[in-house]
């Protein structure tokens, strides 16, 4: 169906707003048994299906509102949260984590090359197919072809401004 | 003492349910309801951290900002935007520019929240722009130092690595926090950085005694006649 100004929304709009209706629907039920029984809501599954619908809003708005997520790994959490926050100042919806966990859909990883070798087999291919940004303090042609082997969308060596990491993520998202 | 903080949100259960978050943190919280109510509350007591709502009826967070600027005063505290998402590279651009200190998307965990509070309040901006120590004066808005008569020739960092130990003379400052408060707004690798600006210092000053090395900790700022 076409909208009163004639774009349609993105198909990955659509299934967000679907499933974030469909988590609240179940929420709303949770609670709605809960008070005809006169027992205590079931705290646990509420809190997950609140965390799951702020996790879909977070999908809607990145579809909606061209919002871009960037998770910044460092085993050296301060400046990785500093780096983070440096990034939230500009416009990024950004986190910082010592260890790399999943990316989310869309999300752009920038990732300290020295974390590498205490990654498990399924978290190296995680990281391959979420094409980080790879930082390095290392410029020897070893660092460079273990970045190459990471499907890496960046290499970019330490120190590194603000400007240049927000311009590679620009490029990350360009490329799809 | 804990740190005074003033959340600032118009919706009153988001206001006394963040504020009680950071209660149960240790935080000392005031509540403000409007724009105008945070700039009345800044001016009888100002906050050590304000939690400021991007968007209430009577104004917006910018414009709380810019209010909080001008008169005089310049925003000596940290402040933290609650918001929703933002257009990437609009009203964040404008953040910087009025001096937001973080951002935290409304629903964000309590961990998180509490973490970026906690960010914030390390990073408190020294309380006068201009420092004198003896015959050394330092100007960080105007990015100069002088000892007597003699300026300095200090590049931007070096400079503020001096004005931050100078401000707190006799105190070992750390060289984590030098990273952060100096380097902060840059991303890692600053191994030698600390090290090369505590040796330009010393080399402009171009007399013993002012900086000390602590070994394994940090430097400190030791007065000079």
């Amino acid at each position: 169906m076409d909208s009163g100004t004639g774009s349609s929304p993105s198909p990955e709009l659509a299934a967000a707003l679907h499933r974030l209706r469909s988590t609240l629907a179940r929420l709303k039920a949770e609670l709605e048994l809960a008070r005809e029984e006169g027992a205590a809501p079931p705290v646990e599954r509420i809190r997950g299906d609140v965390d799951e619908a702020l996790e879909l809003l977070r999908a809607v708005e990145r579809s909606a509102l061209g919002l871009v997520t960037v998770l910044v790994v460092d085993d050296d959490v301060r400046l990785a949260e500093l780096t983070a926050r440096g990034l939230r100042r500009m416009g990024y919806d950004s986190d910082s984590a010592d260890r790399f966990r999943e990316a989310r859909p869309g999300e752009v990883v920038v990732f300290d090359l020295g974390l590498y070798s205490g990654l498990d087999e399924s978290a190296r291919s995680a990281l391959r197919s979420a094409r980080p940004i790879v930082v390095t303090g290392a410029t020897d042609a070893a660092s460079r072809a273990l970045a190459k082997s990471l499907n890496a969308s960046d290499y970019l060596v330490k120190p590194i401004e603000l400007e240049e990491l927000a311009a590679a993520i620009s490029r990350r998202i360009a490329e799809g | 003492m804990p740190a005074k903080l003033l959340v600032v949100d118009d919706e009153p259960r988001t206001a006394e349910l963040t504020a009680e978050l950071l209660r149960r943190a240790g935080y000392l919280v005031d509540i403000a309801a409007s724009g105008a109510a945070a700039l009345a509350s800044v001016r009888s007591s100002s906050p050590d951290l304000m939690l400021l709502d991007y968007e209430m009826p009577d104004m917006e967070a910018p414009e709380v900002l810019d209010s909080l600027r001008s008169g005089g005063d310049r925003i000596a505290f940290p402040v933290i935007i609650l918001t929703g998402a933002r257009h990437a590279a609009g009203d964040q651009v404008l953040g910087i520019e009025r001096g937001a200190t973080d951002y935290i998307v409304k629903g964000t965990d309590r961990q998180v929240l509490l973490a970026r509070v906690r960010g914030a309040l390390r990073d408190r901006a020294p309380e006068t722009r201009i420092i004198s120590s003896g015959r050394l004066r330092i100007d960080l808005a105007g990015g100069q130092a002088w000892l007597g008569a003699r300026a300095l020739k200090l590049e931007r960092r070096p400079l503020q690595m001096l004005q931050l130990l100078a401000a707190r003379p006799g105190e070992v400052v750390g060289r984590e926090e030098l990273l952060e408060r100096v380097w902060g707004t840059n991303y890692a690798g600053f191994e030698h950085s600390v090290e090369q600006a505590a040796h330009q210092i010393r080399r402009a000053l171009a007399e013993p005694g002012w900086i000390e090395t602590v070994r394994g900790l940090g430097y400190r700022f030791v007065a000079q006649p």
